[in-house]
């Protein structure tokens, strides 16, 4: 293909070849015509340009927001040209580069195999593809080229950031069959120590307390605190007024962080979760565990983008017959713009259901963007605080989450 | 712990006066690229104006009118409007208020150079602010001041500076070409070179030789009487070296903006300089030292291939024209029209060639 550089000298090597005959300038014509020349003969370069094949390597498939990943691209000339290449890699807009670069410009050789390497960091979730690779193998001049797009594409994910819970603040008053890592303060197979008691026949010699018995005289067996399995409900509002704030600053993406943050913790302590997001309409993850369904989890929080205006109190009617009795449930929400959240608490737990609220307030968000005057920003906390009141006054546990707070913190004295 | 406060010193930082890493870059090679398209461009152009005496061109005929004095020399003004150019470019590095300061300062230097002729200040006895008696009354005093009178003393002397002034800046519609050229390539600045070339062209278009005798005298002009037309051949084999004079001055300066380009990638944006260490920089300049003599050597290949095409046509023309037969009853065939025949035809059986052994586009089917 012809370059605009190739088409700009032979269009000024031509019309310098015509402006020669018309004012009878012989310099003008040689002139010319040498340009021409060059360019025509420029065109029989590309016979000997290298045959190229390009190969992508990734560092990992998926990476937490604020991961890197790195990105090695393997290129290999198989002919025996040579010659000038180009390579560029499509990134996705919210990329930001760390290191190295996603253009490089090459002189290959025959047979000749080179590498070169880039990061990249993506600071918000969601699902992303790196390419097509754009490719091209041009003279050394840049008056022709051929250009390639190898539709090479990388899909990977970013999932939420996760933190590290220093407590388990989530109990539950339903025991289950298996036994796991949640103390329901029952006597029961567990680590932590509950109370002392005297040997009977059937107790594994495990359990006995041997200095206990070396100062009774007697057999004693330790009794532990009964862990079970939960089965834990995240409810998560993605409504589109979620969406208030811009970039990692939106209470959806907050709620995304801490809902990541949950499910990893609850998970690891071998419970039973199930993720349900709202806001146009009910997505579901449902119950289960291990690492694998961390993975589903994460996935669906990269999915989860901000639309639809569903009420809490439609959401939780049609949810709780699929939800076993006496489950806790986590709501991250910012509680905006919904008249039924104190009907959705109440009809939830007069069914023996217990709901903890981590709630991201926008307000800070709407502050920080300077989007709302002092009055109306005066009036909206003092209607958000009455509301945090109202859902304590059902005996419920909520953390009113400033922005610039850890998720650690969120719930603490609530 | 008592804290320390560190005095911010008076002194601006060289770095916030002017980007001088911009000139220098970061790469000693972008730099030495620079350098050799700035020489290339400046032997073309003069070259270029050898053969085409701007005392010859239409410009010339007009512009005495309107500028007094007006004799454009190419030793002059080539020279010159490089160096305008390059300082035009040291300019455009200087930061924010310098920028304005150098305006300025430029103006008020100019303005005083001028003016210092004819003006004169004549000062009175008093100083200034004197209380003095009005009316010869002792108790009737007043404030003056001191009386500055500027008188025009030679205004002579300041027309012929004037006069001087607008003779040197007319060296600027000839010198525009070095100037663009000389800024294109230290600023990067495509647009720049393509004007140059451009008006390289135009001002070509414009030459008329012998045309200064028609209307001016032989001190004028520096010429006595009409020179001998040089042959079509020499003027052809001349045309040549100016083509491919004007070849490498477009191509190393398209090769500076595009390696430099190239390192400026790693270079984040508002920023003078690039964050790359030590060892990743040298790995940049590697490369670009690879890319730079690959390029070169392919550039003195296809000058060379070039050159000994672009000769072999204009020989086989001057072959066909001059030979015993019937092609040479044809008179076009000897003038320009016949080179550019002959060259028509040498690159049709080229394309012809290049059809047969150029690489295959299978073209997909839907």
């Amino acid at each position: 293909m012809w370059s605009k550089k190739a088409v700009a000298v032979a269009g000024g090597a031509i019309f310098l070849t015509l402006a020669g005959l018309i004012r009878l300038n012989y310099m003008f014509i040689s002139a010319g015509l040498v340009m021409l020349t060059f360019v025509v003969l420029s065109s029989f370069l590309d016979v000997w340009m290298p045959n190229v094949v390009v190969r992508r390597e990734t560092s990992s498939d998926n990476i937490f927001e604020d991961g890197s990943i790195n990105v090695k691209f393997l290129i290999k000339n198989t002919g025996l040209g040579l010659g000038f290449v180009e390579i560029y890699d499509k990134l996705p807009p919210q990329a930001r580069i760390t290191k190295g670069s996603n253009y490089t410009l090459l002189y290959m050789k025959p047979w000749q195999e080179v590498s070169f390497e880039y990061s990249l960091k993506l600071s918000l979730r969601g699902h992303y593809h790196l390419g097509p690779v754009r490719m091209r193998v041009k003279d050394a001049f840049d008056l022709f080229y051929n250009e390639k797009i190898e539709e090479s594409i990388h899909s990977f994910s970013v999932f939420p950031q996760i933190e590290i819970l220093e407590e388990q603040v989530i109990t539950s008053r339903a025991p289950k069959l298996l036994s796991g890592s949640m103390p329901l303060n029952l006597i029961g197979s567990g680590t932590e120590f509950y109370s002392l008691r005297e040997f009977v026949p059937g107790d594994s010699l495990r359990s006995v307390n041997w200095k206990a018995l070396a100062k009774k005289g007697k057999m004693m067996v330790n009794e532990t605190v009964r862990e079970d399995v939960m089965d834990v409900i995240l409810l998560l509002d993605a409504r589109e007024v979620s969406a208030v704030g811009g970039g990692r600053d939106t209470p959806l993406e907050m709620s995304c962080r801490a809902a990541a943050t949950y499910a990893k913790q609850l998970l690891d302590e071998r419970n039973n979760v199930a993720l349900m997001t709202y806001g146009d309409s009910i997505k579901r993850v449902d119950l289960d565990r291990g690492e694998h369904h961390l993975f589903k989890i994460l996935t669906s929080l990269s999915s989860v983008i901000p639309e639809g205006n569903l009420k809490l109190e439609i959401v939780l009617k049609d949810l709780l017959p699929y939800i076993p009795s006496g489950s806790p449930i986590i709501l991250f929400s910012s509680l905006d713009d919904d008249h039924t959240i104190s009907e959705a608490f109440t009809n939830t737990i007069s069914r023996g259901y217990t709901i903890t609220t981590l709630s991201p307030s926008s307000l800070d968000f709407e502050e920080k963007m300077k989007r709302i005057p002092l009055q109306p920003l005066l009036i909206a906390r003092i209607e958000r605080e009455n509301m945090i009141s109202e859902i304590r006054s059902f005996g419920m546990s909520i953390g009113d989450w400033k922005a610039d707070e850890a998720v650690n913190t969120a719930l603490q004295g609530g | 712990m008592e804290e320390i406060k560190t005095k911010k010193s008076r002194i601006p930082q060289i770095n916030s006066i002017i980007n001088y890493k911009d000139f220098f870059g970061e790469y000693p090679l972008i730099f030495a690229i620079k350098i050799i398209s700035s020489i290339a461009m400046f032997y073309v152009i003069y070259e270029f104006y050898v053969y085409h005496n701007p005392l010859d061109s239409l410009i010339t005929k007009y512009a005495p009118k309107v500028i007094a004095n007006f004799r454009p020399d190419p030793n002059i003004f080539v020279t010159w409007g490089f160096i305008a150019g390059f300082c035009f470019y040291i300019f455009t590095l200087f930061k924010g208020k310098y920028k304005l300061l150098i305006i300025i300062l430029t103006l008020a230097i100019v303005g005083q150079y001028i003016s210092d002729p004819a003006l004169d200040w004549q000062v009175g006895e008093y100083v200034i602010p004197a209380k003095v008696e009005t009316n010869g009354d002792a108790e009737q005093t007043q404030w003056k001041w001191k009386p500055v009178k500027i008188t025009f003393d030679d205004k002579e002397g300041t027309n012929e500076r004037i006069a001087d002034a607008k003779n040197r800046l007319s060296n600027i519609i000839f010198g525009i070409v070095p100037f663009l050229g000389a800024y294109g390539i230290w600023k990067r600045k495509g647009w720049a070179i393509a004007a140059s070339v451009g008006l390289v062209i135009i001002i070509g278009f414009l030459y008329n030789p012998n045309l200064c005798l028609e209307n001016y005298d032989a001190t004028y002009c520096g010429y006595d009487t009409i020179e001998k037309e040089l042959t079509w051949k020499e003027y052809l084999s001349g045309g040549i070296f100016i083509g491919l004079g004007f070849v490498i001055y477009i191509e190393l300066s398209y090769a500076a903006i595009k390696y430099e380009n190239y390192a400026e990638q790693f270079k984040p944006a508002g920023l003078d300089s690039s964050l790359l260490s030590d060892v990743q920089k040298k790995s940049v300049a590697k490369t670009l030292r690879t890319l730079f003599v690959s390029y070169l050597i392919n550039l003195g290949v296809m000058l060379f291939i070039t050159f000994s095409v672009a000769e072999i046509v204009i020989n086989i023309n001057y072959y066909l024209s001059t030979t015993e037969g019937r092609i040479q009853d044809s008179i076009e065939l000897q003038g320009p029209y016949g080179i550019v025949f002959t060259s028509l035809i040498f690159f049709m059986l080229l394309g012809l060639l290049r059809m047969f052994i150029g690489a295959e586009y299978d073209i997909e089917e839907n």
